[in-house]
């Protein structure tokens, strides 16, 4: 299994996490590691399993069996003013206005009126939504709507901060300032982040480490740097100019030729594997002697990849063993 | 503790002050004091329909016979029976059968005996109900024929003795088709005050429904019992809602009473009670607004009623009931995610209030009966039924067991409902069945 140990101080700690309901199981024996102020990245198509795992850290439900740990300490409801959680496909109450609201979620994480109220106006400046305080709710906009429950989700000042599909609904330009805010709340507010997303591109900007889970089981994770580099498996993209028979007779044994595709008759593109073995810089000495080298770069693995290729794996795997 | 209050408190608030609840609230009152006002006055007045009455002096009490002509007789007193536009009497000793009833001119059939004597008490049958001013000039009329001949009987007369022999006629109407008696309008008031309990389950027991559905669809309630434990949530979300139909009732109350004393100070300033009872045919008006509800046949059951004991009660009953009624609303909230998935199983949550409702329509008329009893235990329709049973009186400790058994069934309910609500409340995608929702009842959280 892919997975690497950190050693850094963990925000949120799960150790052979399960949960059954009825006779389907939720989670069978999670575990993962959320480093502290960090943006942690939840993945897992759907029914994986982390609505559940989600629950669990935001106090809605209870493990069956395994621990969770909190800032090192067992979690428990003592700790549900430090969580902040904002639902996937949530909504607001229709009969309340905007202010208002937002002062009730406020009040049931346990703020004073007076707090509640100086932090909210602040962040209804911050994300443009000041002057809607006295609104309905009914004449929010979908993005409007979305602001409001992202700051319902962070008015508390949460130590960990709990975020399903946060930037679903939302258009570029709003999706850009929320993803700076949550970078924001990492870098100048140390919070802790565990974001939920189906969205690879947000994890590939946003996500320090990330965690994939399939069938309630945890399949990869670690930090998303080393799980690209992982992933790239040495894979190198090379074109160049020369014979394409001789280059790889010359290639022998030292390199793997994925596959070829000749532009014209004397220039070819190509995908090399090299072994670990082989730094990079060594691998262009030799080849510059033999080719014309027009461009060589190591190829970039989206996150999207890595994912979709540990979900293959995990399924082979599976059929395998069964 | 703090957090339950803030959830009751945001329960309470958004619905008290809507704009639908505000005039509810107001107009209620004001709807239903003008109902009795026009009850007792205006539609007296509307109604100008001539009667003629057959009376039937079954022991020739206070009539005597006119030789010749069979059957037709006398009042001994003819200045009892005054000549009024509206009401023509017929004297006889024979009653007619239902079928020549029928098929007479006559409106009514008055029937006494010697019992009237003691009793006080004749049989008016009728097949479309008389008016009020008709039935109180009869009772006025045959009164004072009666209290002359009780005059006749005695030898002296001194004022204790007259105040004994003075009569207030009862009459007992009855249809003379479906043999149904109207006897009991105490029955009434306890059936207004079911009325209104069954309303009151019905409207704020739906609204914790909706309220339940509402957080459930938009995802709010996973935010809300990250925070306070789902059964809490629940308990906030009745107690909230419970409260503002509590002010409902008690405004409701308040504004009443307050109403109804204002017109009685109107009327008894303006004139309008002597106009009225001198129009009915009372010999005595009176200025006195209590006696005049006293005097009036439609509304003396309002001075009989122990109002006391019945908001008492009737407060107690709608809590429990509510708390009954509305926890099993909010299980049923939890486990669907739109209220038209909600349907089929709110039938079998409403069976029992709708039965309720049912069976107070049958013990009416008769308050005492064994269904009566036996429905204001059992916890389910006991907060509607009793309350029948409460107007007509009812021993004290019945009403202490039935609230007893109602408490505890409550308490199991709510303990029972906050499982299902619980796990229900975190369920997307799926119809549960009734099945499924009992299995709920056995899982941990």
């Amino acid at each position: 299994m892919n997975t690497v140990k950190d050693t850094t101080p963990s925000a949120l700690e799960l150790v052979e996490v399960r949960k059954q309901y009825g006779d389907h199981t939720a989670l069978d024996g999670v575990s993962i590691h959320v480093p502290k102020s960090s943006i942690f990245g939840l993945l897992g198509p759907n029914g994986a399993g982390k609505t559940t795992l989600i629950r669990m850290v935001a106090g809605i439900t209870g493990p069956d069996s395994g621990s969770i740990s909190f800032f090192g300490k067992p979690l428990t409801s003592e700790h549900i003013n430090e969580v902040g959680y904002l639902p996937e496909e949530r909504g607001l109450y229709k009969n309340m206005r905007v202010g208002e609201q937002a002062m009730y979620f406020a009040r049931l994480r346990g703020m004073s009126k007076t707090d509640a109220r100086k932090e909210l106006l602040d962040w209804f400046e911050r994300l443009e939504v000041d002057g809607w305080w006295n609104r309905e709710v009914s004449d929010l906009s979908k993005g409007m709507a979305q602001k409001i429950q992202f700051i319902v989700a962070v008015i508390h000042k949460p130590k960990f901060l709990i975020l399903d599909e946060p930037l679903s609904g939302f258009d570029p330009i709003n999706a850009a300032r929320i993803r700076k805010e949550i970078i924001r709340l990492r870098d100048e507010h140390g919070t802790t982040i565990l974001l939920s997303t189906h969205d690879m591109s947000s994890v590939d900007e946003l996500c320090d480490h990330v965690a994939l889970i399939n069938h309630g089981r945890k399949i990869l994770d670690g930090p998303v740097i080393f799980l690209r580099e992982q992933a790239r498996a040495g894979k190198i993209d090379l074109t160049f100019r020369g014979n394409l028979i001789s280059f790889t007779a010359a290639l022998g044994s030292g390199a793997i030729l994925h596959s070829a595709h000749s532009k014209d008759d004397n220039v070819h593109e190509v995908v090399l594997g090299l072994p670990a073995t082989i730094p990079i810089e060594k691998f262009l000495k030799w080849v510059t002697t033999e080719v014309d080298v027009l461009s060589c770069s190591p190829q970039s693995v989206s996150m999207d990849d890595v994912f979709l290729r540990a979900v293959k794996n995990s399924a082979a795997n599976k059929i395998e063993q069964s | 503790m703090n957090r339950w209050l803030v959830v009751v408190g945001r329960e309470f608030k958004t619905r008290v002050r809507k704009r639908a609840f505000i005039i509810a609230t107001l107009l209620g009152p004001i709807l239903m004091v003008g109902a009795i006002v026009v009850i007792a006055f205006l539609a007296e007045k509307a109604i100008h329909s001539d009667a003629k009455v057959l009376f039937v002096d079954h022991n020739n009490l206070i009539t005597y016979s006119l030789s010749g002509s069979e059957g037709v007789r006398i009042p001994s007193c003819t200045e009892c029976f005054p000549e009024r536009s509206f009401l023509e009497y017929r004297f006889t000793n024979q009653a007619l059968t239902t079928e020549e009833f029928i098929d007479s001119d006559f409106t009514a059939m008055l029937e006494l005996d010697d019992g009237i004597m003691q009793s006080a008490k004749a049989v008016l049958q009728y097949e479309v109900a008389p008016s009020i001013r008709i039935t109180s000039a009869i009772k006025r009329d045959l009164g004072e024929a009666v209290e002359r001949l009780r005059v006749k009987n005695e030898s002296s007369l001194d004022y204790e003795t007259y105040k004994r022999l003075k009569v207030r006629i009862g009459l007992v109407t009855q249809d003379i088709v479906t043999q149904d008696k109207n006897v009991q309008h105490k029955t009434g008031v306890g059936f207004a005050f079911a009325m209104f309990m069954f309303m009151f389950i019905m409207i704020y027991g739906m609204h914790v429904m909706r309220g339940v559905i509402e957080e459930k669809s938009n995802r709010i309630v996973e935010v809300v019992i990250s925070v306070i434990k789902p059964e809490h949530l629940m308990s906030a979300k009745i107690t909230g809602i419970g409260l503002v139909g509590l002010t409902q009732i008690l405004v409701w109350s308040l504004l009443s009473w307050v109403l109804f004393l204002a017109f009685g100070f109107y009327a008894e300033s303006s004139g309008l009670l002597v106009n009225l009872m001198s129009e009915q045919g009372t010999q005595v008006a009176t200025t006195d607004f209590n006696s005049f509800l006293e005097a009036s046949d439609d509304l003396n059951v309002l001075m009989q009623i122990d109002w006391f004991m019945m908001v008492g009660w009737g407060a107690f009953f709608y809590v429990a009931g509510f708390a009954l009624y509305s926890s099993l609303f909010a299980a049923i909230g939890a486990a669907v995610e739109s209220e038209a998935d909600a349907q089929y199983l709110l039938l079998p949550a409403m069976l029992p209030l709708m039965f309720s409702y049912m069976v107070n329509l049958m013990i009416l008329e008769s308050p005492e009966s064994m269904l009566a009893i036996v429905c204001s235990f059992i916890p389910f329709t006991s907060p509607i039924t009793m309350m029948i049973r409460l107007s007509v009186g009812v021993p004290w400790w019945h009403v202490l067991i039935s609230a007893l058994i109602l408490i505890v069934t409550v308490y199991f309910m709510v303990k029972m409902a906050g499982k299902v609500y619980r796990t229900g409340i975190l369920m997307y995608g799926k119809k549960p069945t009734l099945r499924e929702m009992f299995r709920w009842l056995m899982y941990k959280n």
